[in-house]
């Protein structure tokens, strides 16, 4: 609030025309309202499943009319912000292997400047859109139909009382055979560092090129690839998050100048109300609801890019601006 | 009970959402409809702020018309409350022999130019299904913005020669295919980048032409305004004033005006293109600072 506090119109100037801002770097008017209850919604939602939000933030963005690489850009600067509060909440409880997510770090910085770079070559070749859309179809679409499936099944177990747990543990699988082993201590592994170093590289390359902070694929992996206990996934993956979004905003804000800090501090404002909102209301849902409801939303989001490439576009051509020589 | 209640209440927030998800999804060109619709109607930022150049008027009996104009803000900011603004072009015919103001003996046609650009266009193709751009032209000297006001259809008051020497009107839009296009393109190809060129560049508003936008208001003096929208890029304007009688050319003056930002926006733009990571970095600071704050502040209502 201080901050929308400090920009007021100049003295003797107009008043500052209501509600509209001028985006620095995406150059147009925005309307301050919208983007604020967008970071509010998606704030509640984030705070509601208990992810990151930027999956749904980014697109809407996009739908929104702001420039995708913008988009992107600017997101990842509004995930470090939500999630380093949660961070800092799972440091505290001691529930982060810093090992592990030093690794995954490493991993995640490499990939995050090759996924850099690809966007700007993307964009200058016209293709950046496309690939967006792309991403977002297939892993919107695999996740969501997975997180579908494993909620109906938890929701029918629970129905017939049988348990719902199942985490098997201590399985050796080919992870346990490859060289360069480490010892996590707080995870309690001696595995080899090139699957985490491999994990953090592919979420690194996606958080870069889809402005998502990549929980849904770190969790998932850890978990069942890396065998890490639960309760220090979560704690570890943000971790690992707002360093690896830190740095993607700071090599897109160099690389591409995409990085719009208006834009970035109005979404966080309303993220961070929001979120509170979603927390609470997060108590009052059965955790497989929660699961059920998420993957709809994701598959929600997932089948409105599929229509964005499918769909005949309103005009074939689009126009802009030739970026370092076309 | 009450859980049970709160529990509906939440699930038909979140229905609520997914449905807005879903109407936002609804068409790609929505959010540029509405975006053109919430702008409130523009009003005249700065009044005409004085001293129009000393209008010489030695009247030279038997002399030729001549017209003389300005505009109404020759500096325009633009700040973090840019939203678009009005400019109004106004001027006066020297020796003017016009009996009143709606006799129609004069004409004339405003030419405001935005500064030229490297563009590039694209074209979508259907590939296996799905649509992506496959082919692109690149222009170069785009205006960013360009007006045309006129007291009548400009084809009635300047003949096509005279308004393609002068770049008047979009068909006679100065820019050219940049030297060394990536891909060999046709005659035809060309012609339907530009049409679009012109095409997307109305449809943002950047485009625009007006005939009856300009009006005499006594025997020698008119006025026109020309609306800048919220999108226009910033930099210099020309503005090119043409004087007619029954198709004749009499005269012409150019003035200009500066589209600038100002204050925090000009800071915060020049910082993100001018030492980019410096400011990548900045954003990083404030994000983590947001972030810890919120968790504090958090911490302290929650327990």
């Amino acid at each position: 609030m201080a901050m929308l506090g400090a920009f007021p119109g100049r003295s003797g100037q107009t008043a500052w025309c209501g509600m509209h801002f001028y985006l620095p770097v995406a150059e147009m008017s925005a309307n301050i309202f919208i983007f604020l209850a967008m970071g509010g919604a998606v704030g509640f939602l984030s705070g509601l499943f208990g992810v990151g939000g930027g999956f749904l933030m980014t697109p809407l963005l996009i739908f929104s009319g702001i420039p995708p690489a913008v988009a992107v850009g600017t997101e990842s600067a509004q995930i470090a912000a939500s999630s380093v509060s949660g961070a800092f909440a799972q440091w505290r409880r001691r529930n982060i292997d810093f090992m592990m997510g030093g690794v995954l770090l490493a991993g995640g910085i490499v990939g995050s400047v090759f996924g850099v770079q690809l966007v700007g070559s993307l964009r200058r070749l016209g293709l950046f859109d496309f690939f967006v859309a792309v991403c977002y179809v297939t892993f919107l679409g695999v996740i969501g139909t997975l997180m579908l499936i494993e909620s109906l099944n938890t929701m029918r177990k629970t129905r017939s009382g049988a348990s719902a747990s199942a985490r098997r543990s201590g399985q050796h699988n080919w992870i346990h055979g490859l060289p360069f082993k480490l010892r996590f201590q707080r995870s309690k592994l001696y595995i080899s560092a090139i699957p985490p170093l491999l994990i953090g590289l592919f979420v690194g390359l996606l958080a870069a090129i889809m402005g998502v902070g990549g929980g849904f694929i770190m969790v998932p992996a850890m978990i069942y690839l890396l065998r890490v206990p639960t309760n220090i996934v979560v704690g570890t993956s943000l971790f690992q998050i707002v360093f690896l979004t830190a740095a993607t905003t700071v090599l897109h804000a160099s690389q591409n100048q995409t990085v719009d800090v208006v834009l970035a501090v109005l979404l966080m404002l309303g993220g961070v109300v929001g979120a509170q909102f979603g927390a609470v209301a997060g108590e009052r849902l059965k955790a497989e609801q929660l699961r059920f409801l998420l993957a709809a939303l994701v598959l929600l989001v997932g089948l409105r890019f599929a229509w964005q490439l499918i769909a005949p576009p309103s005009d074939l051509y689009s126009l802009s601006l030739a970026i370092g020589g076309a | 009970m009450r859980r049970h209640r709160q529990r509906h209440a939440t699930l038909a927030m979140i229905a609520t959402l997914g449905i807005a998800l879903l109407a936002l999804g609804a068409s790609e060109t929505e959010a540029q409809k509405r975006a053109k619709q919430q702008r409130p109607p523009p009003v005249a930022k700065e009044a005409p702020h004085g001293q129009p150049e000393e209008v010489r008027r030695e009247q030279q009996p038997g002399a030729r018309e001549s017209v003389q104009a300005d505009v109404s803000a020759r500096n325009v900011a633009v700040t973090s409350s840019f939203n678009g603004t009005e400019i109004v072009i106004f001027g006066a015919v020297d020796n003017s022999q016009q009996p009143s103001a709606e006799s129609g003996y004069y004409d004339v046609l405003i030419v405001v130019e935005g500064v030229p650009a490297r563009l590039v266009v694209r074209r979508k193709n259907n590939v296996a299904g799905l649509w992506l751009n496959t082919s692109s032209a690149t222009f170069d000297n785009v205006p960013s913005y360009y007006a045309v006001a006129s007291t009548r259809p400009i084809d009635e008051i300047a003949s096509e020669e005279f308004r393609a020497t002068h770049g008047i009107g979009f068909n006679h839009l100065r820019f050219t295919p940049a030297f060394g296009q990536s891909q060999a393109l046709s005659t035809e190809d060309l012609k339907q980048f530009r049409e679009a060129i012109v095409r997307l560049k109305q449809r943002q508003g950047l485009y625009v032409q007006e005939h009856f936008s300009v009006a005499f208001i006594g025997k020698s003096l008119f006025r026109a305004t020309i609306e800048l929208p919220a999108n226009v890029t910033v930099g210099p304007f020309e503005t090119r004033v043409y004087l007619f009688r029954d198709e004749q050319f009499l005269s012409h003056q150019s003035a200009r005006l500066n589209l600038e930002r100002e204050g925090l926006e000009r800071y915060l733009h020049v910082f993100a293109f001018s030492f980019p990571a410096l400011y990548g970095l900045m954003t990083v600071a404030i994000a983590i600072a947001a972030g810890l704050l919120a968790s504090t502040m958090f911490r302290k209502t929650a327990h």
